[in-house]
């Protein structure tokens, strides 16, 4: 039990403020949950230091009264002592903790409590498991983002077993997915039967784990309330005690947010894309920032914002383009534009006065810099020091700076972290504010109150790229708080790999690694060998110099060993080359296996959104240039650096001066060859991404010469080609402008680093230093060395190239799968159940929220207009994409839970389109059914309607299905399709827009399949022509993704305008076809 | 930030203690300050290069060692041709000289820092009894390097904006100017993570008068005993060498 018996405190010392609080008496029983709100300064934390004892005995101050924990007075005693009864977590991740791994951070506690070593691993073991750390363990705590650290604070403290936590606005700075998680471990604690006191602004996430809100003003305690009156208290009264929302979804929409998007972008963002080591963690294709808006990015932590950001302002290097206001800027020209409002503020204050600092590097007269001051609110603290300034006036210090300096794009970096909810509005209100002064303003945020309150737009990023950009309007609204609402998947940041890029590229190389180390052993050998004929030459030459006769006996044994030498090199060279092709194709192979794996198990909208250009391109032509650097530049360069190596040491033993000449010259080439490197890395991410949309140009190009060539619209498109192949070919030869010339600088220092050592040697002779012969081996070995550097560095030539390209192929592979399970099916039924399910294909948000369940054996039918979202809860079904949240199940299990195998077998789909495969209609339609015997087979064609117009086929059911495909009607190919689904037999059907393409002949026949297909199953009938549908069990009316109504077609007909509207529609164009017939006939 | 800035020691195939990696570096400093004899200083060069390989960084190792045979191949080569200009001999055979003397000291201290993790330390410390007035500052320090490096990296970018350049030009037209600005936020920043950090690890108990108990496991193994007397053995023979030569030369 904790109690405060009438305690009085005031900050005192040489620092104090004069504030604290007054009168408190408060008790705290054992396993309660309390929250403490109130504005910021309004005393929360000083109770919360209270009650750890940091008052008095860390914070200086006049106190009165005292605290107690189970009779122990914590105002008198040690903080060791509290220690062991209080445990804290504070509201910095950053300057909490004191190890620098993870793992000492978690023992920190105990160990200062003087535990056994036995002790102390129980206790991890324990934290571990409880607090779900496993991925946390022995990771550099400077790696984790803000929420693994807080996770690491919550383990830290919960192995000293306190009876008591308190923490200290734990969530303000964390995003929604570390919140969640901060949820679920004071959930634990509190069944643990912990008593948890906390200070918050942040209240929505503790709704349902307080027992008690205190709410506090002025330093008193002024009212408490229950978890349920909390909850009753309506918009107006929290924002008149200052208090945040108490639930995300009852936050208020600003007024109309978003600005119509017109003219030219104020950001225009083209393949932008970062790397940070060897992994890409950024890649946005095209962002379109429009003009006068305040965007808001969101995404979980290490989801890439801060990058983009950053990669925006020009700090941090990026490839792509980046044109504001249609003109192209480079890095250093976006930095004098661009402003970024930083999380910690302190960084950015560098003068002695407020005045100054908004002076400081501005062109601004003193009259102008006052004037924004005052539009600030700032003009009274004009010339007070920075640091004495509260964290709010520190920002619009810093955005005062910014306005002065004539930026003309603000970013800003979590604002309004730990910011009470005055000061979140007051910033929402200084944003607005500033709409028309600036031409745009970004903020990242995990705050939806600032969102929903201030900002026109929102940008969505995942794992590094765009998922989503749309206007904040009403629908935008709804979507931004299902976001904010929907729990989030519980990954953790992976562990930095610091692998190099060659490094990596051997580990895909598996079993042929040994090959590859082989294969460079090989020819290091023939390599060596080559160099013996220049050595074994010198020894003639060196005769003749000394004017001793060369004899043909004499001579036998030289010529012999050149070519036995020759010979070596050949065949060592070429085993060599052998054995590292056989490594660089079975790498191929391994790492298409990979590509291929992956791409199967992802989203078919993850994989949509490459083209099929860019999807050919990755898998033959990325993959096929690392065949170049396994086959080629790992073994040969290996081979050609050893021998050049071999042969200076030889020539140090020769004569040491011209060595370290040499040795001289080649350290220039090398840095000459570096530096093209870096320089030509720079360039080659626009090079590569415009080679990019050429490929697709290309692809889009060809595929349209139809259309284009009938719509005679040649123009257009084009020019659209044209224009591509242009970027092409100036990228291109940028590239090479930059890299030429340091590639024609090493090629000249290489190949004649004899040049060099030519007349150095001939000084060195006259001088009487260098005996003749040494002189002859040195100019020979440079003769023997300078093709092989040459060789070798032309392949460096090529690192960047092979490097950008396995970064992309890393980045393709890396998407997350779809969520699979392992499991079979376990439901205890055939229904489907909808819950509450939201989808978007990225910008477009196309399932709101749908609800309905279709019951087993009934037939249940979805209409609409088309683009209602038909069709795409059918793939959902399926599980072609994951949804964004809520849950689809069958019979009560989830189908994230099964296997892909498992739902297959569950659910059969007749889709729009059909596809046949290009074999015989016989294996066609046994692509229902694995192991279906012919005669199951003909079986399933009757039942379709199917075996009649097959028969008459040229070969029947052998007739390949590429041939037929021609002649086979859209009915027809639907009849094929159903007899698959026959074949199946599922005991779930979906029935995608079935008799769309069906003239009045074959609906006949097609009903009667579908009677056949349908009989004793779940059905899920999507169509258009609702008479079809008139005797559904139910039919579900869609309308914009959300349902309008939901019943038979008599209580629909009498209930529902749009399901009348709809029947309308579709009984006119029905008899439409009629008349047309009649026609006809 | 990576891991590399401290040590690690997973990869090692064999586990020192770390004192035994302190009386390494102690006898490191004695032989480059004793040595007359370059043959038992490369000698012993070797050992220190097994040492590294043994305690996981292979790949220095192999580096290290590398570097140190090239550099005796050189010296070698000279001393056997005798020739060359008695400026470039002179200036070279220094260079070789200075690198061999402090080969050993470099070596140690890659053996001491690289292959040790922070926790290693302070356990040693305690082990060794060092006084907690002397541990915690240490351990405070290794703490606030990164710190200061992320603070620094977060000015430097603050800096981009405002256009303070750090370009070489304008620190040198302005030296005091730019130790201003890099210091006064670095400062602030600093002065409020270390009161933060002291709140925190205070009310985590850190001042207790108590002992204070370790989870880290620090044993002085067999193997542990034979290298500390190989290299005190080292040592002994190294000051007892120069202090017979520096006789006689007397």
């Amino acid at each position: 039990m904790i109690e405060l018996r009438n305690v009085d405190f005031h900050y005192g010392g040489e620092n104090g403020t004069g504030d604290g609080v007054d009168a408190l008496d408060l008790t705290i029983a054992d396993g309660e949950c309390v929250v403490l709100c109130g504005e910021s300064g309004c005393g929360k934390t000083t109770v919360t230091r209270l009650i750890n004892g940091l008052i008095p005995q860390f914070y200086e101050g006049e106190l009165i009264g005292e605290v107690f924990i189970d009779g122990h007075n914590v105002s008198a005693s040690e903080l060791s002592e509290t220690a062991a009864l209080v445990g804290s977590v504070f509201q910095n991740p950053k300057s909490q903790f004191f190890n620098i791994d993870t793992t000492g951070e978690l023992t920190f506690g105990c160990e200062n409590l003087g535990m056994s070593r036995e002790d102390i691993g129980r206790r991890l073991d324990k934290t571990r498991r409880d607090m779900k750390l496993d991925p946390l363990m022995n990771r550099n705590i400077f790696e984790l983002s803000g929420g693994e650290k807080q996770q690491i604070a919550c383990g830290s403290v919960y192995a000293t077993e306190p009876k008591v936590f308190v923490m200290d606005e734990p969530s303000s700075n964390l995003d929604k997915k570390a919140i969640n998680r901060l949820h679920d471990i004071m959930v634990k604690m509190k069944q643990d039967g912990k008593t948890i006191v906390v200070s918050e602004h942040r209240i929505h996430y503790l709704m349902d784990i307080a027992d008690r809100f205190i709410y506090m003003n002025d330093g008193r305690i002024v009212h408490e309330y229950t978890a349920d009156q909390m909850r009753t208290l309506t918009e107006n009264e929290l924002s008149e005690l200052g208090l945040r929302c108490t639930s995300i979804g009852n936050i208020a929409v600003g007024a109309e947010n978003a600005v119509a998007q017109n003219g030219t972008p104020a950001l225009d963002v083209i393949d932008l894309s970062c790397s940070r080591g060897n992994s890409r963690i950024l890649d946005a294709d095209r962002i379109m920032f429009p003009e006068n808006s305040i965007v808001a990015v969101v995404g979980d932590n290490g989801c890439g914002k801060s990058t983009l950001a950053e990669a925006l302002c020009g700090l941090i290097p990026s490839d792509g383009s980046v044109s504001f206001g249609g003109t192209f800027l480079n890095d250093k020209q976006r930095r004098q534009k661009c402003f970024m409002v930083m999380q910690d503020v302190n960084r950015q204050l560098f003068s002695d006065s407020v005045i100054e600092e908004v002076m400081m590097n501005s062109d601004c007269t003193a009259e102008e810099a006052d004037r924004t001051l005052e539009r600030l609110g700032l003009a009274e603290y004009r010339d007070r020091h920075p640091a004495s300034l509260s964290g709010g006036q520190k920002q619009r210090t810093a955005i005062a700076a910014a306005l002065c300096a004539g930026k003309e794009i603000i970013f800003c970096d979590e604002p309004t972290s730990g910011l009470d909810r005055r000061g979140m509005e007051r910033f929402g209100e200084l944003l607005r504010g500033m709409k028309d002064k600036v031409k745009l303003s970004v903020i990242i945020t995990h705050d939806p109150e600032l969102i929903l309150r201030c900002c026109t737009h929102v940008l969505h990023m995942e794992r590094g790229r765009v998922s989503a950009f749309y206007p904040l309007d009403k629908e935008g609204s709804q979507r931004i708080k299902n976001y904010f609402m929907s729990e989030s998947d519980d990954t953790t940041s992976k562990k930095r790999d610091h692998k190099s890029q060659i490094g990596k590229i051997l580990e895909y190389a598996g079993k042929d690694r040994a090959k590859v180390y082989i294969a460079a052993a090989l020819m290091m050998i023939g390599a060596a060998a080559s160099v013996v004929p220049y050595a074994l030459v010198s020894g003639i030459v060196n005769k003749v110099v000394h004017g001793e006769p060369v004899t043909l006996e004499g001579s036998v044994w030289v010529i012999a060993g050149v070519l036995i030498a020759e010979i070596v090199y050949a065949v060592f060279y070429m085993q060599g080359l052998r054995v590292s092709h056989h490594a660089a194709f079975g790498t191929l192979e391994n790492i298409r296996c990979i590509l291929q794996e992956k791409l199967e198990s992802q989203p078919l909208g993850t994989v949509a959104r490459h083209s099929k250009g860019e999807i050919k391109k990755l898998f033959s032509d990325d993959i096929e240039s690392i065949e170049m650097l396994l086959a080629h530049m790992i073994p040969e360069g290996a081979a050609n650096l050893f021998v050049p190596a071999a042969a200076l040491i030889i020539l140090i033993a020769a004569d040491w001066q011209l060595a370290l000449l040499t040795i001289l010259m080649v350290f220039i080439g090398l840095g000459v060859s570096r530096q093209m490197y870096s320089v030509g890395m720079d360039r080659m991410g626009s090079y590569f991404a415009s080679a990019k949309r050429m490929n697709n140009a290309i692809v889009e190009y060809v595929n349209g010469m139809e259309v284009v060539r009938v719509f005679n619209r040649d123009g257009a498109a084009s020019e659209k080609y044209e224009k591509a192949v242009t970027d092409y070919r100036d990228y291109a030869l940028d590239w090479y402008k930059v890299s030429w010339p340091w590639m024609a600088l090493y090629g000249s220092v290489f190949s004649s680093v004899v040049m060099y050592s030519l007349p150095f040697g001939a000084l060195l002779i006259l001088l009487g230093q260098l005996d003749i012969s040494n002189y002859i081996l040195a100019l020979i070995l440079s003769f023997g060395i300078g093709p092989l550097l040459l060789h070798c560095m032309s392949f460096i030539g090529s690192i960047p190239q092979v490097s950008f390209k396995i970064q992309s192929l890393e980045k393709a592979l890396d998407d997350l799968p779809l969520k699979a399970g392992n499991s079979g099916f376990t439901g205890k039924d055939n229904t489907v159940t909808f819950e509450n399910v939201r989808f978007a294909y990225k910008d477009n948000e196309v399932i709101k929220g749908i609800t309905f369940s279709a019951d087993e054996g009934k037939v249940t039918a979805l209409v609409g207009h088309s683009g209602s979202g038909k069709s795409t809860l059918a793939k959902l079904l399926v599980h072609y994409y994951d949804i964004r949240s809520g849950s689809i199940s069958i019979g009560g299990q989830d189908i994230r839970d099964m296997s892909q195998d498992a739902l297959n077998s569950r659910v059969a789909y007749v889709s729009q389109e059909v596809f046949l495969f290009n074999k015989t209609i016989m294996e066609n339609i046994r692509a229902g059914r694995k192991g279906a015997s012919d005669e199951e087979v003909i079986e399933a064609a009757k039942k379709a309607e199917c075996d009649e117009f097959i028969r008459s086929l040229p070969h029947g059911y052998d007739t390949p299905a590429g041939a037929a495909g021609n002649m086979l009607s859209g009915g027809q190919k639907q009849r094929i399709a159903f007899a698959r689904a026959i074949l199946k037999d599922a005991p779930i059907i979906i029935l995608d827009e079935a008799t769309a393409s069906v003239d009045a002949e074959n609906e006949a026949k097609m009903r009667r399949a579908m009677g056949e297909i349908t009989r004793g199953k779940t059905v899920i009938v999507i169509a258009h022509k609702l008479r079809s549908v008139k005797n559904a069990d139910k039919i579900i009316v869609l309308d914009g993704g959300e349902i309008s109504a939901e019943g038979t077609h008599d209580e629909l007909a009498t209930s529902s305008g749009e399901y009348r509207r709809l029947w309308a529609m579709s009984e006119e164009t029905h008899e439409w076809t009629l008349k047309k017939e009649v026609q006809a006939v | 930030m990576d891991f590399e800035l401290y040590g690690e020691d997973k990869n090692a195939l064999v586990k020192f203690d770390p004192r035994t990696k302190f009386v390494v570096f102690a006898v490191s400093l004695v032989v480059s300050a004793n040595s007359y004899n370059v043959a038992a200083l490369v000698i012993y060069s070797v050992v220190l290069c097994l040492m590294l390989f043994l305690c996981g960084k292979k790949a220095n190792a192999v580096k290290a060692f590398l570097m140190l045979a090239f550099a005796v191949f050189l010296r070698f080569s000279m001393e056997h041709a005798g020739t060359g200009a008695p400026v470039i001999v002179t200036i070279v055979s220094c260079i070789l000289m200075i690198f061999l003397f402090f080969f050993p000291v470099m070596l140690s201290i890659m053996i001491l820092t690289q292959t040790t993790r922070i926790n290693q330390f302070l356990s040693a410390f305690q082990a060794m009894h060092l006084p907690t007035a002397v541990i915690i500052p240490i351990a405070v320090m290794f703490r606030f390097i990164p710190t200061v490096r992320d603070e620094w990296n977060g000015i430097r970018k603050a800096m981009a904006f405002r256009g303070i350049s750090l370009e070489p030009a304008a620190v040198i037209r302005s030296p005091l100017k730019t130790i201003e600005y890099i210091l006064i936020p670095l400062l602030f920043s600093s002065v409020s993570i270390m009161e933060e950090l002291a709140a925190a690890a205070l009310a985590r108990g850190m001042d207790r008068s108590g002992k204070r108990s370790s989870y880290e496991e620090i044993k002085l193994g067999v193997h542990d005993y034979a290298v500390m007397a190989l290299f005190i053995g080292a040592a002994v023979y190294f000051i007892v060498v120069s202090i017979i030569t520096g006789g006689t030369a007397q």
